[in-house]
């Protein structure tokens, strides 16, 4: 996902466990700060973050842990981490590649929980615009089925389906076929899978408010999905949006929005990438900006506090800095964000 | 002492003793606050519970309440991931050891009674929301915070410290009415907007006299309240034998009102606003706010009770609240003494602390749609009068119950208001009705449908068992 141009991580948010997150001091992060590293240097090209530890994956197909799972391993050419369960895609000799299950607490220590041969990436086909993660994690290289964190732990897809992203919520999934469509089934009782009503789906179902309108992107939180439309308009799906709860202040209010509704970025900014955690979501720009939104108990907005927001805002730091913003990662109470320097002309 | 300061910035006399009590309360050693968790707890949260706990017992209150605030948000999610029944329990034991642990270290220092309150809020959290840990400790603490807030108001007595009822508290909530959940927001907000289901965008819910007669001051009961002399009645009994009961109710599965039975329960002759507040009053319970359930508008919430009465009771209110299917007697233990079981529960197969026993209060004007609930239910009324209509399960077809699972086991049609051209068969449907008041109680049997109106402001308690 990350281009050649060096490039550096920030992250924010929760860091209870001691993850990766800037200096490492305190216990959460307001404003970004750069990731920390063992190794300096490295050249990370994927995060993946769970509640209580982070697995950086550097372009030389190195995975490091840090947080609550700690440790380091080679030959991975991708990494998902959940509470329950990391996932490692490893290389092996000969064709296809190796996924593996893994306890957290027990990673890179003795043996994976399970592990099957997989298919690799279907020679000639790459994902849009070249991104080496475009297939990402849940979803397998071969596109046909997908990892879950609760068993089964690998989920078949039915055979019409070409996906190109898959994204798993507290109780949803969200699939982006190469088509641009968007589909999403499990729980809904939040409005998140964008139907219109609460109610559950067990298959896949095509979200047809979107129909007519190809996605790019799409991104699941822990009860809210936003998809990003190829010409650029994030389209806010199925929400539940929060307005700037502290305690004390008149009770919050909580929207239950089960249709997509489209999301106005300040600026008539055109959105490129979503990310989202538990209760908050981030985008970044077509032109390098980053805007956070949601719960911001922990920092996880970058806005130097810790108040939720009900709109998007501009992450100032970055734009102070002078920093593009590339590519964004959330984890559920944290934010990861990979930026690259400017270029000098 | 602070006389009727409750919510004042004034510091509480005694407040350092208050710490003391709580303290007295909790295992001596880290080790008794271990909970055994099973395998669905994640090893990272195991990790934080042991943290906190050390932290306490170090002494270092303010890292132990941001560890508990971590806790708290963390099983909060799992709380509102899936349905409610199938919310492992060990999540809410998780919710109620993180209440625990910020409750008492909110108050180990001497603070105001603001404090106070919001740690006896915290409390009420756990226990409407969590699973009893530590023989259901927060009850204790729960009754020692209110002692503390009400001192000097309240006549000598101790806090309840004898043995609490072992049950869990919790459980049962989302049954039956509707499926409950608590929704996804920060803790301490509480709404869930259930929409319409859209199948019925049609049906304009909530029109009609009576989901508006909230707005009617009118103090003439005879406009309000039915002509029940009109429409078939519940028989009534004064105090069957249980082998009567039985055998010519419980059998058959025919309503009935039970008159003299509630002739000794003490809420009859002590329950009022004023006994209400000053039991209860500082409590946090979940109400209900909009005309009927089943209105797009409608929402849960949480308040104290004495915010309840004031918003919603007295003054002039705006809005309909309702504070419904609420297990009160579980989470006030002392209002449990005012009430009884009644004897024809144990014609039932299960256990007496399998009853589940609901306390509904509200103004004038309360409605609850016309529904069916999986279990036998005595509704005893305390303070008021209610109209209810009953339809029995033969007749379910003319009641068209919703699609939608969630409101599978209510009807659509507004009885009072219904829609003939939508729901023709409802208008052929027998029923039976009756205007419920203090001291009877109504035997709904298991899958009745049953709608029931407050024609004054009003107290019930219902009984649910098998």
């Amino acid at each position: 996902m990350a281009e050649e141009r060096p490039g550096t991580w920030y992250g924010f948010g929760f860091c209870g466990f001691g993850q990766a997150l800037g200096s490492g001091r305190g216990r959460q992060v307001h404003s970004p700060e750069p990731l920390w590293t063992p190794v300096a240097g490295v050249d990370i090209c994927r995060v993946s973050a769970s509640w209580s530890y982070t697995a950086c994956l550097t372009r030389g197909g190195r995975l490091e842990l840090s947080g609550s799972a700690s440790g380091a391993v080679g030959g991975c050419r991708d990494a998902w981490a959940s509470e329950a369960l990391l996932v490692l895609l490893r290389s092996r000799p000969g064709p296809g590649a190796e996924l593996q299950g893994w306890a957290p607490g027990s990673v890179l220590r003795g043996e994976p929980l399970w592990s099957q041969t997989v298919e690799s990436e279907a020679a000639g086909e790459h994902g849009s615009g070249g991104e080496a993660g475009a297939r990402a994690l849940p979803l397998l290289p071969s596109a046909s089925a997908y990892v879950s964190p609760r068993p089964p732990f690998c989920r078949p897809l039915a055979p019409g389906f070409r996906a190109r992203r898959l994204e798993l919520g507290a109780e949803h999934v969200l699939l982006l076929d190469a088509a641009g469509q968007v589909f999403s089934w499990g729980g809904g009782r939040h409005g998140q899978l964008g139907h219109g009503t609460l109610e559950a789906e067990l298959e896949p179902r095509l979200l047809e408010a979107l129909q007519g309108l190809p996605m790019a992107e799409v991104a699941a939180g822990g009860w809210h999905s936003v998809c990003v439309s190829a010409t650029g308009l994030p389209e806010e799906g199925s929400e539940v949006r929060a307005a700037g709860g502290e305690d004390g202040a008149p009770t919050p209010f909580i929207a239950v929005q089960p249709f997509p509704a489209l999301l106005d970025l300040p600026q008539g900014s055109e959105a490129a990438h979503a990310s989202c955690g538990s209760r908050h979501t981030a985008v970044v720009t077509r032109t390098g900006e980053l805007y956070t939104w949601g719960w911001g108990k922990y920092g996880q907005l970058g806005h130097k506090d810790t108040t939720s927001l009900d709109h998007p805002c501009r992450v100032e730091f970055f734009r102070d800095k002078q920093l593009p913003v590339e590519a964004v990662t959330c984890g559920p109470w944290n934010t990861y964000v990979y930026t690259v320097e400017r270029r000098k002309s | 002492m602070a006389e009727g300061t409750r919510c004042s910035g004034d510091p509480l006399v005694g407040a350092g003793a208050l710490g003391e009590a709580l303290r007295a309360l909790l295992p001596h050693t880290k080790e008794g606050l271990r909970l055994d968790l099973n395998e669905k707890v994640e090893r990272s949260v195991v990790m934080l519970l042991q943290e906190a706990a050390e932290l306490f017992y170090g002494g270092r209150r303010t890292e132990c309440l941001q560890r508990s605030e971590v806790i708290l948000d963390y099983s909060w999610e799992k709380l509102n991931t899936g349905a409610w029944r199938d919310v492992d329990k060990d999540w809410r034991r998780v919710y109620t050891f993180g209440c625990l642990l910020k409750a008492v270290c909110l108050c180990e220092a001497p603070g105001d009674a603001t404090t106070v309150a919001a740690a006896l809020r915290v409390c009420d959290m756990g226990l409407l929301m969590g699973a009893a840990i530590l023989g259901n400790i927060l009850i204790r603490v729960a009754a020692v915070l209110q002692m503390h807030l009400l001192s000097g108001k309240r006549p000598a007595q101790g806090p309840t410290l004898e043995q609490p009822n072992p049950k869990v508290s919790g459980t049962g909530l989302g049954s039956h009415r509707r499926e409950w959940t608590p929704a996804c927001g920060y803790p301490g907000s509480f709404t869930y907007a259930v929409l319409s289901p859209s199948c019925s965008a049609d049906e304009e819910a909530g029109s009609g006299a009576g989901s508006h007669l909230w707005r009617w001051k009118a103090r003439n009961d005879q406009v309000l309240a039915p002509d029940v002399e009109l429409e078939r009645t519940v028989p009534r009994l004064h105090c069957p034998s249980l082998e009567y009961f039985r055998k010519h109710f419980l059998v058959p599965q025919r309503p009935v009102i039970l008159e003299g039975i509630t002739d000794h329960w003490p809420c009859m002759k002590k329950w009022s606003l004023e006994y209400i507040q000053e039991i209860a009053g500082c409590r946090t319970v979940p109400v209900e706010i909009g005309s009927r359930y089943t209105d797009e508008e409608w929402s849960q919430t949480l308040m104290t009770v004495n915010e309840f009465i004031s918003k919603y009771i007295i003054n002039e209110p705006k809005d309909v609240g309702y504070l419904a299917q609420h297990q009160l007697f579980d989470q006030i233990p002392e209002l449990k003494q005012d009430i009884s079981i009644p004897d024809y529960c144990c014609l039932g197969n299960g256990e007496e602390e399998e009853i589940t026993i609901n306390a509904w209060f509200g103004p004038q004007g309360t409605v609850s749609p016309l529904h069916q609930d999986p279990q036998q239910n005595f509704l005893a009324q305390v303070i008021g009068r209610k109209y209810i209509r009953l339809y029995s399960p033969q007749e379910s077809e003319a009641l068209y119950p919703h699609d939608s699972h969630l409101l599978h086991n209510t009807s659509q049609v507004d009885v009072e208001n219904p829609n003939l051209e939508q729901f023709p068969k409802f208008a052929e449907a027998p029923f039976l009705s009756c205007i419920l008041s203090p001291g009877e109680i109504l035997f709904i049997p298991v899958k009745y449908w049953h709608y029931v109106r407050a024609l004054d402001l009003s107290f019930s308690v219902s009984f649910w068992w098998s």
